[in-house]
C-alpha cells in the first residue's frame, strides 16, 4: 500500500467535517440543490451531488433549514435557507473553525525541534 | 433504456427505500436535480446524454441503498467501539458451540465410516445451523447495550476497579465452599442425589446407574482429586479472610485448577466412573465440558491480562 491511499482516506475524513459548515455557509440566502454545488465549486469546496443533496434534507429535518417549492419561472426547484436555529448553528460553527484553524495554523508553523 | 429511464429507475431504488411521508417529495426533487446534472455532463461533453452517460453519472452518485441511508439520520444497531468484541464473542461462541457439539456427537458409538458421515450430516444440522441462535442474541445484546448507553449516557460511565476485588463479594464466595462441600458430599456417593429427592424410594436402575465401579473407587485418580477439590476450600477461606486475591493465591488458584483438569482427565480416559454406560458417559461426558469451560476461563484470563512493558519494536521511517 503506497502513501496515495493513507492520503485519501484523511484528506476525506478532514473534509467531512468542514462539509457542514460549507453547506451552511452558502444558504444565507435561498439556493436550490445544483445551484449550490456549483457555489461551492466555485470557492474551491466541490461536495459530491451524493453527500449534498441528502444533506440538505437532513439539516432541514434538524431544523436547520427552511425550504419551499418553486414551481414558476423554469423546471421546479426547491430552495433551502438558514432559519434563525441554522444561523446560530452556522455562528458557532464558524467560531469554533476559527478557533482550531488559529490553533493549526500555530501548530504547522512550529519550528521542527 | 434511454437515459431518462436510466434516471427513473435510480429514482426508484432511492425514494422505496425512504419513508414514506417523504418518498414522492424526494424523488421529484431528485428527479429536477438528475436531469439537471445529466444536462451538464452532456453540455461539458459536447453531446447529447445517453443511457451510458446517465448510468455513468448515478454510479458515481452512490449506490441506492447508501444514498437512501443518507437521507436519514445514521442508525447504529452495534456501536463501532463494540465491533471487535463483538466478532470475538461470536467466533468464539461459535467455536465453543461447534466444538462441544461435534465432542457430543463424536461420543456417541460409532460402527463404520457411514456412521461418521450421519454423525457429521447431524452435527451440521443440529448444531452449526442451530448456532445462528448465538450471533442473533449477541446482535440484540449489543443493540440494547447500545441504545442503553445513547439513552442513559450516565449510567455508562466508567468506574475504576480493583484488579484482586473478589467478584460477587465475600457472600459469593462463601456460597461457593458450600458449593463445593455439596459437590464433595454428593461425589463420595451420588446415590444420595436419589435420597436427597425421592427419599429412599427411587427405582433400584436408578441406584445402579448412580453408582462407583469398585475399580474407580480403588483408582489413585479418585481420591486425588477429591483431594485437590477439598483443598479449594481453605484457600476460599483465605481469600475470604484477606478480603482479596492476592498474587499468591492467583497462583495457586490457577494451578489448583490446573492440576484438577489433569487429574479429570486421568480419571476419564481410566476407565468406566460409573456402573451403567449410559450414566458412565454422561458422567465423563459432563468432566469432558468441566475441563474445557476451566481451560477456556484461563485461556481468556491469560488473553485478557495486561503487564505494561515497553515494546522492544520500533519503527524506523
Amino acid at each position: 500500500m503506497g502513501q496515495a491511499e493513507p492520503f485519501h482516506k484523511l484528506e476525506l475524513e478532514l473534509r467531512r467535517g468542514v462539509v457542514v459548515l460549507a453547506t451552511l455557509s452558502q444558504l444565507r440566502g435561498p439556493r436550490y440543490g445544483y445551484e449550490l454545488r456549483q457555489a461551492l465549486a466555485e470557492k474551491g469546496m466541490p461536495i459530491e451531488e451524493g453527500t449534498l443533496y441528502p444533506l440538505l434534507r437532513r439539516l432541514e429535518t434538524q431544523g436547520f433549514l427552511r425550504s419551499e417549492w418553486r414551481l414558476e419561472d423554469g423546471p421546479p426547484r426547491r430552495y433551502y435557507a438558514l432559519n434563525a436555529d441554522g444561523r446560530k448553528l452556522l455562528q458557532n460553527l464558524t467560531d469554533a473553525w476559527q478557533g482550531m484553524n488559529d490553533a493549526m495554523d500555530r501548530l504547522l508553523k512550529e519550528d521542527p525541534q | 433504456m434511454n437515459a431518462n429511464d436510466v434516471l427513473e429507475s435510480y429514482i426508484t431504488d432511492v425514494a422505496v427505500r425512504l419513508p414514506h411521508k417523504q418518498r414522492d417529495d424526494v424523488a421529484f426533487e431528485l428527479r429536477e436535480l438528475l436531469t439537471e446534472e445529466l444536462q451538464a455532463r452532456a453540455a461539458a461533453d459536447g453531446r447529447d446524454a445517453d443511457a451510458a452517460m446517465a448510468t455513468e453519472l448515478l454510479r458515481a452518485f452512490g449506490r441506492p441503498e447508501a444514498v437512501a441511508a443518507r437521507y436519514r439520520p445514521a442508525l447504529t444497531i452495534i456501536d463501532p467501539a463494540d465491533g471487535s468484541r463483538f466478532l470475538r464473542a461470536t467466533v468464539i461462541g461459535l467455536a465453543v458451540i461447534w466444538s462441544t457439539g461435534l465432542l457430543t456427537r463424536l461420543w456417541q458409538p460409532i460402527q463404520s465410516g457411514q456412521g461418521v458421515l450421519q454423525a457429521l450430516g447431524q452435527w451440521w444440522v443440529h448444531t452449526v445451523v442451530a448456532s445462528l441462535w448465538w450471533p442473533g442474541m449477541l446482535v440484540v445484546g449489543f443493540g440494547l447495550d447500545a441504545w442503553t448507553r445513547r439513552r442513559w449516557p450516565l449510567t455508562s460511565k466508567w468506574e475504576p476497579r480493583a484488579g484482586d476485588r473478589i467478584q460477587g463479594g465475600r457472600a459469593a464466595m462463601a456460597l461457593s465452599i458450600v458449593g463445593i462441600l455439596c459437590g464433595v458430599f454428593v461425589l463420595l456417593e451420588p446415590s444420595r442425589v436419589l435420597d436427597v429427592f425421592f427419599g429412599g424410594r427411587a427405582a433400584p436402575a436408578a441406584y445402579e446407574a448412580l453408582t462407583y465401579t469398585d475399580e474407580f473407587r480403588q483408582r489413585p485418580a479418585t481420591w486425588l482429586l477429591l483431594g485437590l477439590l477439598l483443598l479449594n476450600v481453605p484457600m476460599q477461606f483465605a481469600v475470604i479472610l484477606s478480603g482479596r486475591w492476592s498474587a499468591g493465591m492467583r497462583r495457586m488458584e490457577v494451578g489448583l485448577s490446573l492440576a484438577t483438569c489433569a487429574v479429570m482427565t486421568w480419571t476419564v480416559l481410566g476407565g468406566p466412573i460409573l456402573r451403567t454406560d449410559a450414566s458412565d458417559q454422561t458422567a465423563r461426558f459432563l468432566m469432558v465440558l468441566i475441563i474445557v469451560f476451566v481451560l477456556l476461563h484461563f485461556g481468556i484470563r491469560l488473553f485478557r491480562s495486561v503487564r505494561p512493558a515497553p515494546s522492544l519494536h520500533g519503527t524506523h521511517g
